[in-house]
Protein backbone atom coordinates (compact mmCIF):
# COMPACT_ATOMS: atom_id res chain seq x y z
CA UNK A 1 0.00 0.00 0.00
CA UNK A 2 1.47 3.36 -0.99
CA UNK A 3 1.98 5.57 1.38
CA UNK A 4 -1.18 7.81 3.00
CA UNK A 5 -2.24 11.73 2.71
CA UNK A 6 -5.36 11.63 5.92
CA UNK A 7 -7.37 14.16 7.22
CA UNK A 8 -7.83 13.58 11.26
CA UNK A 9 -10.84 15.80 12.26
CA UNK A 10 -11.80 16.32 16.22
CA UNK A 11 -11.60 19.18 18.43
CA UNK A 12 -9.34 17.26 21.07
CA UNK A 13 -5.76 17.82 19.83
CA UNK A 14 -4.67 14.73 22.07
CA UNK A 15 -7.41 12.62 19.79
CA UNK A 16 -5.72 14.13 16.92
CA UNK A 17 -2.10 13.25 17.74
CA UNK A 18 -3.60 9.50 18.98
CA UNK A 19 -5.33 8.73 15.92
CA UNK A 20 -2.21 9.84 13.81
CA UNK A 21 -0.16 7.31 16.66
CA UNK A 22 -2.77 4.72 15.83
CA UNK A 23 -2.31 4.97 12.07
CA UNK A 24 1.03 4.33 12.21
CA UNK A 25 0.78 1.57 14.73
CA UNK A 26 -1.71 -0.11 12.65
CA UNK A 27 0.78 -0.91 10.01
CA UNK A 28 -0.14 2.34 7.61
CA UNK A 29 2.86 4.31 5.73
CA UNK A 30 1.78 8.45 5.79
CA UNK A 31 2.99 11.07 3.67
CA UNK A 32 0.80 13.56 5.14
CA UNK A 33 -1.85 14.68 8.04
CA UNK A 34 -3.86 17.41 7.81
CA UNK A 35 -5.56 18.14 10.74
CA UNK A 36 -8.53 20.11 11.79
CA UNK A 37 -10.52 20.66 14.71
CA UNK A 38 -13.84 21.12 13.37
CA UNK A 39 -16.33 20.80 10.51
CA UNK A 40 -15.66 24.35 8.89
CA UNK A 41 -11.87 23.86 9.58
CA UNK A 42 -11.75 20.50 7.84
CA UNK A 43 -14.01 21.70 4.69
CA UNK A 44 -11.71 24.50 4.32
CA UNK A 45 -8.51 21.66 4.33
CA UNK A 46 -10.49 19.77 1.81
CA UNK A 47 -10.87 22.73 -0.44
CA UNK A 48 -7.13 23.04 -0.87
CA UNK A 49 -5.84 19.05 -0.41
CA UNK A 50 -6.57 16.21 -1.47
CA UNK A 51 -6.52 12.79 0.61
CA UNK A 52 -6.85 9.16 0.84
CA UNK A 53 -9.18 9.12 3.78
CA UNK A 54 -10.72 11.30 6.22
CA UNK A 55 -11.60 10.37 10.33
CA UNK A 56 -13.84 12.51 12.16
CA UNK A 57 -15.09 12.83 15.91
CA UNK A 58 -18.93 13.87 15.28
CA UNK A 59 -19.59 15.79 18.63
CA UNK A 60 -17.77 18.92 17.60
CA UNK A 61 -18.16 22.72 18.30
CA UNK A 62 -18.77 25.06 15.17
CA UNK A 63 -20.28 22.39 12.83
CA UNK A 64 -20.35 18.57 13.98
CA UNK A 65 -19.04 15.43 12.01
CA UNK A 66 -22.34 14.65 11.20
CA UNK A 67 -23.06 17.60 8.95
CA UNK A 68 -19.52 17.50 7.74
CA UNK A 69 -19.98 14.30 5.95
CA UNK A 70 -22.93 15.63 4.62
CA UNK A 71 -21.38 18.93 3.49
CA UNK A 72 -18.01 16.46 1.88
CA UNK A 73 -20.25 15.25 -0.78
CA UNK A 74 -20.19 18.49 -2.61
CA UNK A 75 -16.74 18.66 -2.24
CA UNK A 76 -14.61 18.10 -5.29
CA UNK A 77 -11.63 16.87 -3.66
CA UNK A 78 -13.15 14.75 -1.25
CA UNK A 79 -15.02 12.64 -4.12
CA UNK A 80 -14.63 8.89 -4.02
CA UNK A 81 -12.48 9.50 0.11
CA UNK A 82 -13.65 7.14 2.42
CA UNK A 83 -14.62 8.64 5.57
CA UNK A 84 -14.33 6.75 9.06
CA UNK A 85 -15.79 8.46 12.04
CA UNK A 86 -14.29 8.18 15.39
CA UNK A 87 -16.31 8.84 18.13
CA UNK A 88 -18.14 8.33 21.56
CA UNK A 89 -21.27 8.51 19.98
CA UNK A 90 -21.63 4.79 18.46
CA UNK A 91 -25.02 5.11 19.18
CA UNK A 92 -27.39 3.53 16.49
CA UNK A 93 -29.39 6.41 15.37
CA UNK A 94 -25.87 8.17 15.03
CA UNK A 95 -24.24 5.40 12.92
CA UNK A 96 -27.06 5.46 10.82
CA UNK A 97 -26.94 9.23 10.29
CA UNK A 98 -23.34 9.14 9.35
CA UNK A 99 -23.45 6.16 7.40
CA UNK A 100 -26.68 7.50 5.00
CA UNK A 101 -24.85 10.99 5.11
CA UNK A 102 -22.11 9.17 3.29
CA UNK A 103 -19.46 7.61 5.95
CA UNK A 104 -18.03 4.24 5.18
CA UNK A 105 -17.73 2.94 8.41
CA UNK A 106 -17.05 3.88 11.91
CA UNK A 107 -14.97 3.25 15.04
CA UNK A 108 -15.78 3.65 19.06
CA UNK A 109 -13.68 5.46 21.01
CA UNK A 110 -11.59 4.13 22.84
CA UNK A 111 -10.25 2.02 20.33
CA UNK A 112 -6.96 -0.12 19.74
CA UNK A 113 -4.87 -0.20 16.90
CA UNK A 114 -6.38 -3.28 15.80
CA UNK A 115 -9.08 -1.69 15.78
CA UNK A 116 -8.46 1.05 13.21
CA UNK A 117 -6.73 -1.77 10.74
CA UNK A 118 -9.62 -3.97 10.82
CA UNK A 119 -12.04 -1.00 9.63
CA UNK A 120 -9.99 0.50 8.00
CA UNK A 121 -7.33 -1.21 5.50
CA UNK A 122 -10.35 -2.92 3.83
CA UNK A 123 -12.04 0.34 2.65
CA UNK A 124 -8.67 1.58 1.69
CA UNK A 125 -8.24 -1.77 -0.76
CA UNK A 126 -11.67 -1.77 -1.78
CA UNK B 1 -26.09 21.94 31.57
CA UNK B 2 -26.13 25.58 33.54
CA UNK B 3 -22.96 26.15 35.76
CA UNK B 4 -23.88 28.88 38.49
CA UNK B 5 -20.62 30.81 39.93
CA UNK B 6 -21.10 32.18 43.52
CA UNK B 7 -18.44 34.05 44.86
CA UNK B 8 -17.69 33.19 48.77
CA UNK B 9 -14.90 35.12 48.65
CA UNK B 10 -12.53 36.59 45.97
CA UNK B 11 -10.75 33.61 45.92
CA UNK B 12 -13.30 30.78 46.37
CA UNK B 13 -15.43 29.50 43.80
CA UNK B 14 -18.39 27.14 44.25
CA UNK B 15 -20.20 25.20 41.09
CA UNK B 16 -23.59 24.72 41.68
CA UNK B 17 -23.97 21.90 39.05
CA UNK B 18 -27.59 21.42 37.67
CA UNK B 19 -28.42 19.46 34.58
CA UNK B 20 -31.66 19.14 34.06
CA UNK B 21 -32.21 18.42 30.48
CA UNK B 22 -32.24 21.74 28.81
CA UNK B 23 -33.49 22.13 24.86
CA UNK B 24 -34.91 18.42 24.97
CA UNK B 25 -37.91 18.89 26.83
CA UNK B 26 -39.88 15.86 25.13
CA UNK B 27 -37.64 13.45 27.11
CA UNK B 28 -38.61 12.16 30.50
CA UNK B 29 -35.90 10.16 32.09
CA UNK B 30 -35.73 6.66 31.85
CA UNK B 31 -34.31 6.54 35.36
CA UNK B 32 -37.56 7.17 37.22
CA UNK B 33 -38.75 3.71 35.99
CA UNK B 34 -35.61 1.55 37.97
CA UNK B 35 -35.65 0.23 41.28
CA UNK B 36 -33.53 2.54 42.56
CA UNK B 37 -30.71 -0.78 44.07
CA UNK B 38 -30.26 -2.64 41.39
CA UNK B 39 -29.43 0.93 39.19
CA UNK B 40 -26.93 1.66 41.73
CA UNK B 41 -25.03 -1.73 41.34
CA UNK B 42 -25.42 -2.14 37.41
CA UNK B 43 -24.39 1.67 36.97
CA UNK B 44 -21.35 1.38 39.52
CA UNK B 45 -20.16 -1.87 37.67
CA UNK B 46 -20.96 0.01 34.30
CA UNK B 47 -18.82 3.08 35.23
CA UNK B 48 -16.24 1.11 36.61
CA UNK B 49 -15.91 -1.09 33.30
CA UNK B 50 -16.11 2.14 31.40
CA UNK B 51 -12.92 3.75 33.21
CA UNK B 52 -11.08 0.29 33.10
CA UNK B 53 -11.60 0.20 29.14
CA UNK B 54 -10.36 3.90 28.65
CA UNK B 55 -7.53 3.57 30.67
CA UNK B 56 -6.48 0.43 29.39
CA UNK B 57 -6.75 0.96 25.69
CA UNK B 58 -6.45 4.63 25.52
CA UNK B 59 -3.93 5.51 28.25
CA UNK B 60 -2.00 2.49 28.20
CA UNK B 61 -2.40 1.90 31.84
CA UNK B 62 -4.91 -0.41 33.93
CA UNK B 63 -6.67 0.80 36.68
CA UNK B 64 -5.69 -0.21 40.00
CA UNK B 65 -8.33 -0.83 42.79
CA UNK B 66 -9.08 1.56 45.32
CA UNK B 67 -10.12 1.16 49.18
CA UNK B 68 -10.92 4.69 49.34
CA UNK B 69 -14.67 5.36 48.69
CA UNK B 70 -14.73 9.03 50.05
CA UNK B 71 -14.67 11.86 47.73
CA UNK B 72 -11.75 14.30 47.56
CA UNK B 73 -13.12 17.96 48.96
CA UNK B 74 -10.92 19.40 46.28
CA UNK B 75 -9.06 17.63 43.10
CA UNK B 76 -6.81 19.89 41.48
CA UNK B 77 -8.41 19.19 38.13
CA UNK B 78 -12.21 17.63 37.88
CA UNK B 79 -13.48 17.46 33.95
CA UNK B 80 -16.99 17.20 33.13
CA UNK B 81 -19.59 16.29 31.05
CA UNK B 82 -23.52 16.90 30.53
CA UNK B 83 -26.02 14.10 29.77
CA UNK B 84 -29.16 14.77 28.47
CA UNK B 85 -32.36 12.42 27.55
CA UNK B 86 -32.64 9.13 28.77
CA UNK B 87 -30.40 9.50 31.49
CA UNK B 88 -29.64 13.40 32.60
CA UNK B 89 -27.03 14.46 34.99
CA UNK B 90 -23.57 15.08 34.86
CA UNK B 91 -20.19 12.61 34.62
CA UNK B 92 -17.24 14.12 36.84
CA UNK B 93 -13.79 13.14 36.51
CA UNK B 94 -10.72 14.03 39.21
CA UNK B 95 -7.63 13.87 39.70
CA UNK B 96 -4.50 15.48 41.57
CA UNK B 97 -2.57 17.78 39.09
CA UNK B 98 0.42 14.90 39.09
CA UNK B 99 -1.75 12.25 37.72
CA UNK B 100 -3.49 14.68 35.36
CA UNK B 101 -0.16 15.01 33.73
CA UNK B 102 0.79 11.66 33.75
CA UNK B 103 -2.50 10.87 31.96
CA UNK B 104 -1.60 13.41 29.36
CA UNK B 105 1.43 12.26 28.88
CA UNK B 106 1.02 8.03 28.43
CA UNK B 107 -2.14 9.63 26.18
CA UNK B 108 0.38 11.35 23.62
CA UNK B 109 2.76 8.68 24.27
CA UNK B 110 6.07 11.19 26.02
CA UNK B 111 8.09 11.59 28.70
CA UNK B 112 7.94 15.27 28.16
CA UNK B 113 6.11 17.69 30.18
CA UNK B 114 2.85 18.36 28.42
CA UNK B 115 0.84 22.03 28.77
CA UNK B 116 -1.59 22.52 31.03
CA UNK B 117 -3.90 23.09 27.84
CA UNK B 118 -2.86 19.67 26.09
CA UNK B 119 -3.97 18.47 30.42
CA UNK B 120 -7.05 19.70 29.86
CA UNK B 121 -7.95 18.25 26.65
CA UNK B 122 -6.67 15.02 27.57
CA UNK B 123 -9.12 15.18 30.74
CA UNK B 124 -11.58 16.21 28.86
CA UNK B 125 -11.22 13.48 26.02
CA UNK B 126 -10.89 11.19 28.95
CA UNK B 127 -14.36 11.82 30.85
CA UNK B 128 -15.77 11.61 27.14
CA UNK B 129 -14.89 8.37 26.64
CA UNK B 130 -15.59 7.08 30.07
CA UNK B 131 -19.15 8.81 29.35
CA UNK B 132 -19.54 7.52 25.79
CA UNK B 133 -18.21 3.65 27.05
CA UNK B 134 -20.90 4.13 29.96
CA UNK B 135 -23.57 4.50 27.89
CA UNK B 136 -22.98 1.72 25.55
CA UNK B 137 -23.02 -0.36 28.81
CA UNK B 138 -26.29 0.44 29.53
CA UNK B 139 -27.69 1.36 25.90
CA UNK B 140 -31.14 -0.32 26.92
CA UNK B 141 -31.48 2.50 29.45
CA UNK B 142 -29.67 5.13 27.28
CA UNK B 143 -30.28 5.17 23.74
CA UNK B 144 -31.47 8.13 23.49
CA UNK B 145 -28.99 9.80 25.46
CA UNK B 146 -26.60 12.60 24.01
CA UNK B 147 -23.21 14.36 25.57
CA UNK B 148 -22.65 17.26 25.99
CA UNK B 149 -18.47 18.58 24.89
CA UNK B 150 -16.93 18.26 28.31
CA UNK B 151 -15.33 21.31 30.90
CA UNK B 152 -12.32 21.17 32.35
CA UNK B 153 -12.26 23.20 35.84
CA UNK B 154 -8.57 23.31 37.65
CA UNK B 155 -7.20 25.26 40.95
CA UNK B 156 -6.88 24.33 44.63
CA UNK B 157 -9.91 26.64 45.73
CA UNK B 158 -13.09 25.25 44.63
CA UNK B 159 -16.22 22.88 45.49
CA UNK B 160 -18.76 20.67 43.24
CA UNK B 161 -22.61 20.88 44.43
CA UNK B 162 -24.42 18.58 42.57
CA UNK B 163 -28.38 19.01 43.00
CA UNK B 164 -29.80 16.59 45.80
CA UNK B 165 -32.70 14.05 44.62
CA UNK B 166 -30.90 12.02 41.91
CA UNK B 167 -28.99 9.18 42.13
CA UNK B 168 -25.12 9.39 42.79
CA UNK B 169 -22.56 6.94 41.55
CA UNK B 170 -19.29 7.02 42.44
CA UNK B 171 -15.86 5.00 41.22
CA UNK B 172 -12.60 5.45 42.60
CA UNK B 173 -9.71 3.87 41.29
CA UNK B 174 -5.98 4.22 41.43
CA UNK B 175 -3.74 5.58 38.22
CA UNK B 176 0.16 4.52 38.76
CA UNK B 177 -0.54 4.67 42.58
CA UNK B 178 -2.35 7.96 43.35
CA UNK B 179 -6.18 7.91 43.89
CA UNK B 180 -8.63 9.28 41.23
CA UNK B 181 -12.44 9.70 41.34
CA UNK B 182 -15.35 9.31 38.81
CA UNK B 183 -18.71 10.39 39.61
CA UNK B 184 -22.22 10.44 37.85
CA UNK B 185 -24.80 12.49 39.13
CA UNK B 186 -28.45 11.39 37.53
CA UNK B 187 -31.60 12.98 37.86
CA UNK B 188 -34.69 10.94 38.33
CA UNK B 189 -37.03 12.88 36.14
Amino acid sequence: MNALSVLIVDDSSVMRKIVDRSLRQAGLELKEVFEASNGVEALARMQQNRVDLILSDINMPTMDGLELVRQLQAVENAKGVPIVMITTEAGEAHVVQALSNGARGYIRKPFSPDQIKERIIPLLQG
Amino acid sequence: MDSEYKGVSPNRVQLIISAKSSGLRGFVSKLAGLPREETQQRFTQALDSAAAEVFEMMVGTPLGPSDEATLPRVADYTAMIGLAGDLCGVLSFRCSHESAARIACRMLGTDENTSAECIRDALGEICNMVAGSFKAQVSDVAAQCMLSVPTVVSGKDYQLYPLVDGLRIQVSKTFEGALIWMTLDLHSS
